[in-house]
This record gives C-alpha cells, structure tokens and sequence, in this order.
C-alpha cells in the first residue's frame, strides 16, 4: 500500500525515542546526534508534536560554546555532524544565533592538507596521493584531514543556509569543496571515501559515499553529473545494504530519478538506516536536504 | 605511549599532514626479552569442522581459562568482493564462537569496519548472517555502540571506545592473513583499527591514517593488553590488499596470546620480514618478534612458508 513504508518507520522512531528526546544509533541505546538529527528529519511533519520538541531541544543542548555541535552526550569535541545539526536548524527554518554560530563554524574549518602551511610544505613534498590541496574541503574531526562525507554534509549544510546567511566565504568554501568532490571522483563514476586511486590503482565507488557526494554537488552549476546518476542508480539496483541504498535514494529522489517503492521490512533496530530510509519514501521529506538558493 | 613512540607518532604526524599516511621509518623501542608461545595449525579448507581445529589451537598456545569472562571476538570485516578473500571467514568466527563458548565464555562478536558504514549490510554480504542465524543476539557494531573514555590516547585529551570493548575481558583479535598497500602485512595487530569509533573519528578510520598507520596500530596494541589471537590464513591474501589482492591459499590458523609474536610469525609464513614491519618495530617492547624468542607448537611455520605477492613498494619485505 503506498505511504506504508514510511508509516512504519516513522512509528518505529517513535516508539523508539529515548526519554532525553533523541536516538541511538540503535534502539535501546544511548543518543546521539547523527540518528538524532535523520530521526527528526524524518518526522518532519511533526514538528510542532512534543516528541519532535523534545529531540529539538536535545539537539540545541549539545551546541558547544564555540558553535559547533557534540556528537553525543559523552563526547564533549567538536563533530563533523555539526553540519547536521545546521541542515537541521534549516529545515526548521530556524534562523537564530546558534544557526549563525554553527554556520560560522563550519567556514572556520577545513582539511588540514589545505591549510597554508600544509599548502605551502606541499611544494617541496611528493604528492602521492594527488590530491589538489587548493581546494579544501571538510574533515570527520577539527585539525586532520578532508574526506567525501563530512565534506558532502557540509555542503549540503551551507548549501541550505545560503539564502539566511548569504556571504561571499560560504560562496567560496562552497565552491572549493564542490571542486574537491569533482577532482576526488571515480574512474567508475561514482565517490570512494576520499580519493580516486591509491598507489596507481583505480578505487571502486561505495553507495553511500556515492549517494552524500552527488547531495553535496546538487545544484553545481559546472558539474555534468550525467554519468554520476547513472552510477548511483546501478548502485542501488545492485546494493543490499540497507544503509548505503536509503541513502542513494534519498539522492537520487532529489535528482529526481524516479524510483520503484521498496517494500522491505524495518532493519535489525537500526535506527540511522530507519530514518533514512523514511526520508528517502516518495513523500519522506527528502527535499530538506536540497540546496536553498546560493544567491 | 612511551616517549620513543611518542617521537614517532610526531614525526609521523607531520608526514602524514601531507601525504594522509606515513612512511616514517620507526625506531623501536627495547625489544622484549621474555619468551612467547605461538601455534600453528593447519586447516586446508573452511568445510572442515572448525570448532576442534580451533580449540586444539587454543590449547597448545596457552589460553588463560576463560570460564565465566566476557570474550569478544574482533574479525576483520572491511570490503565484500564474491572474487577475492577479504574479510575473516564467517566459518572461523562461527568456529572461535562454538569454542569459547564451550569453554565456558560469555562471546560477543564485535566489529567496526574501516572501509564501510554498513556493518550489518557488510556482515550480510559477507555470508555471517548464513552461517550464523542467531548473530542479532550476539554481534556488536562498535562503529556505533555507546562509548566511554580512556583518557588522553593518540594525542587526544580524551579518546572514546565502545563500552561493550571496555567491558571484556579477553579481545580476541581474528583477522585474514593478508598483504597491506600501506603497512606490508594486516593481521592481529592492524585489525585493531576496527576499536576505533568510526562514529566519532570518521571513516576510514580517518585519524588512525592521519596520525600514522604504523603510530597507530602500535598505540592501540599498547592499551589493549588483554589479548588472544587467531589468524585466518586457511586463504589469505597476497598482492594489493587489503581489498585488491588475490586470495592465497595458506590452509593453516595461527594461535596465541602473545600477538606480536603471532604477527612476526604470520609474516614468516608469507615470505615477509617481520623486522622490516614498522608497526611491529614500534611494538618490539610488547612482544617477541625474533623466531629464536619464539617456541612453535603444532606445524613448523618455516615448512608452511610461501611467497605472497608483494606490490612493488613492498618488495624489499621479502624475507631472505
């Protein structure tokens, strides 16, 4: 019955919600905010319930003083899933201080191979990993290096923020990663984890990194992703991976690839594969994560 | 750490700001000076019954009784490919499984892939959920388990691991007996990398490369003391691993508590000089890497040597 998949999972997440307002990676476990921020998202039309104001209020408790967010309510470092946290901020249209500051954030950072001094030692280094160290992106953890997927959610985070925020750096650091996503891309046509080749030898693309690349470079004005959608929707014929497909969906949804309904059951409690896949159902909410305008 | 490993995890640091791993050469600290007990039986194929192979193996490397403690058994899952041999066998964790239970553990299994974020998905695909329909009870993604922390730990104030790692008593690492594009060799030592959180330090293991892949296997090995290991070599690797190479039928399982010693003995086995792995230098004061230092049970390890491809950048490993 259409709508069903969804249904089930959105009260699965209910059911599922811990007493502080936000989810496990699991049910039953602890919150955090990377299943947190998709859980909410995927019950986007419920904001205005309690449950999706307690989550809420979970999230804006874990902003750390210097704007960026907690990955959970142990780990008091700065986290990737800021990015997250500020998509969230967005689809809530919740234009405040602490979206300012997280957005703020994000533009401070970047892959510590792109920072001037490591542009700069570059030059009398052998780069044998190939990477274009001009073009920044984002990494998992402040001070280490970029990679697809925290670069990939950045992104899509400013991205969304741009009509709010607006500025000629998130223009720039827009442009820069989009760049480095482009230059990091397969010979298969799809995204590894954060290079295209190692030692010389071509690297295959993985689903889910597949499916945040094409996120992050939605709306690229210079990118032909023609043969990118094609890979991605191989992808998801071929991938069992509850995980990796919810995500290509979710993508390939906002590329609108029209794509069949599935019709599995709900995932071994894995609440990030429920709420992602909730989000990638025809009506699941999956335009939260399209780029507002950048003008 | 210590301050030599401390030097060297610097130093690697600052290659790896530019290169994302490093090729520092290490200098290691004082080697151990005690003996180790390392077993080697053979196993020509994963239709053979497992579970006594493996207790046997156990026996003759001098498991600690384990009656009562919490055992997790760490196999390395990072990537499926139908054509190659990439992950632990889900035979030989099945088999571990049966045996320590049968000693009287309480087993959990427990990984955190490095290449994916699946870990379910990789475990499907990977055959474990058909040789092991029971593993929902039983399997711990420590990708994403709930974490507490160790205190100061590669350079970090605070580090986190999973809770269900913190809690056992025994980690039993079961990796695949195979070359690595990066490091030479990936067996007990390396497997480590799938502790790490993959929920907070990123994928692929992200700051494990960035501090230096040899840094690291070492620095994990030193906090994570209460150790067994059983390798998978009845098909290893060779050539462009740990994803990429070609399966390299070996038909043996390598036991012991001591696993650095077990490692140097896996590379002797691949053709592979163990004093040539820099992990393996930067962990010489944990175990026995000499072959004089190490008593051999079950099959003389020299006898089941063969060559395993190495890539060009590794060739100068070959064991004379």
């Amino acid at each position: 019955m259409p709508g069903t998949f969804r249904a089930q999972r959105v009260d699965a997440l209910i059911a599922s919600q811990n007493a502080d307002g936000g989810w496990g990676y699991f049910a039953g476990k602890r919150s955090w905010l990377e299943p947190t921020a998709y859980g909410l998202l995927a019950l986007y039309d419920q904001m205005n319930s309690p449950h999706w104001k307690r989550g809420w209020d979970l999230v804006r408790s874990w902003q750390l003083p210097d704007g960026s967010w907690r990955p959970n309510g142990q780990v008091s470092e700065s986290h990737w899933s800021t990015a997250l946290a500020v998509t969230l901020h967005c689809a809530r249209k919740q234009f405040d201080a602490p979206f300012r500051r997280g957005v703020e954030w994000l533009l401070e950072q970047r892959g510590e191979e792109s920072t001037t001094l490591a542009r700069f030692l570059g030059i009398f280094m052998e780069n044998h990993i190939g990477h274009d160290r001009k073009f920044a992106g984002w990494p998992w953890l402040p001070g280490t290096t970029s990679w697809i997927e925290p670069t990939s959610h950045a992104l899509v985070a400013l991205k969304r923020s741009a009509p709010e925020f607006g500025g000629s750096e998130l223009r720039r650091r827009v442009t820069l990663a989009e760049g480095m996503i482009l230059r990091r891309r397969c010979s298969d046509g799809g995204w590894n984890y954060g290079s295209r080749a190692a030692l010389g030898i071509d690297l295959p693309s993985y689903p889910e990194t597949t499916a945040l690349a094409l996120l992050g470079l939605q709306s690229c004005p210079e990118a032909d992703l023609s043969k990118d959608l094609i890979r991605a929707r191989e992808l998801w014929q071929q991938c069992e991976a509850r995980l990796g497909r919810a995500w290509l969906a979710v993508s390939l949804r906002n590329f609108g690839v029209d794509l069949p309904e599935d019709d599995k059951p709900i995932y071994r409690n894995d609440i990030l594969a429920t709420a992602l896949e909730a989000l990638s159902a025809p009506n699941g909410g999956h335009s939260l994560l399209r780029p507002g305008s950048l003008v | 750490m210590s301050a030599i490993s401390r030097r060297g995890f610097h130093a690697a640091a600052a290659t790896s700001l530019l290169t994302g791993c490093s090729s520092k050469q290490p200098q290691g600290p004082p080697p151990f000076s005690r003996r180790s007990t390392v077993a080697v039986l053979k196993a020509a194929s994963y239709d053979d019954d497992l579970t006594p192979i493996i207790l046997a193996g156990l026996s003759h490397a001098g498991l600690p009784d384990v009656k009562g403690k919490r055992v997790l058994l760490k196999p390395n899952l990072v990537e499926f490919d139908h054509a190659t041999a990439i992950n632990t066998s889900p035979r030989v964790v099945v088999a571990a499984f049966e045996a320590f239970r049968s000693l009287g553990a309480h087993v959990t299994i427990g990984e955190g892939p490095g290449h994916r974020r699946d870990t379910f998905g990789l475990t499907e695909e990977a055959g474990y959920w058909r040789q092991f329909h029971a593993l929902d009870e039983h399997f711990v993604d420590l990708n994403r388990d709930d974490v507490k922390s160790i205190g100061p730990f590669l350079g970090r104030p605070e580090f986190f691991f999973s809770e269900t790692l913190l809690a056992a008593d025994l980690i039993v690492s079961l990796p695949k007996m195979k070359t690595h594009h990066w490091a030479g060799a990936t067996l007990s030592m390396k497997n480590f990398f799938g502790l790490v959180p993959g929920s907070i330090y990123g994928w692929p293991k992200n700051l494990l490369h960035y501090n230096g892949i040899a840094n690291s296997i070492a620095a994990l090995n030193r906090q994570f003391r209460n150790t067994f290991a059983i390798v998978d070599g009845i098909t290893g690797m060779e050539g462009n691993g740990p994803i990429q190479g070609q399966p390299k039928h070996m038909g043996a399982l390598v036991f012991g508590r001591d696993i650095v010693a077990v490692d140097a003995t896996c590379c002797r086995m691949m053709g592979i000089d163990p004093a040539k792995i820099d992990y393996l230098q930067l962990a010489a004061d944990l175990g026995a890497i000499s072959a004089s230092q190490i008593d051999q049970r079950g099959e003389n390890p020299a006898s089941l040597r063969q060559e395993f491809g190495l890539i060009e950048q590794f060739k100068h490993l070959r064991l004379a």
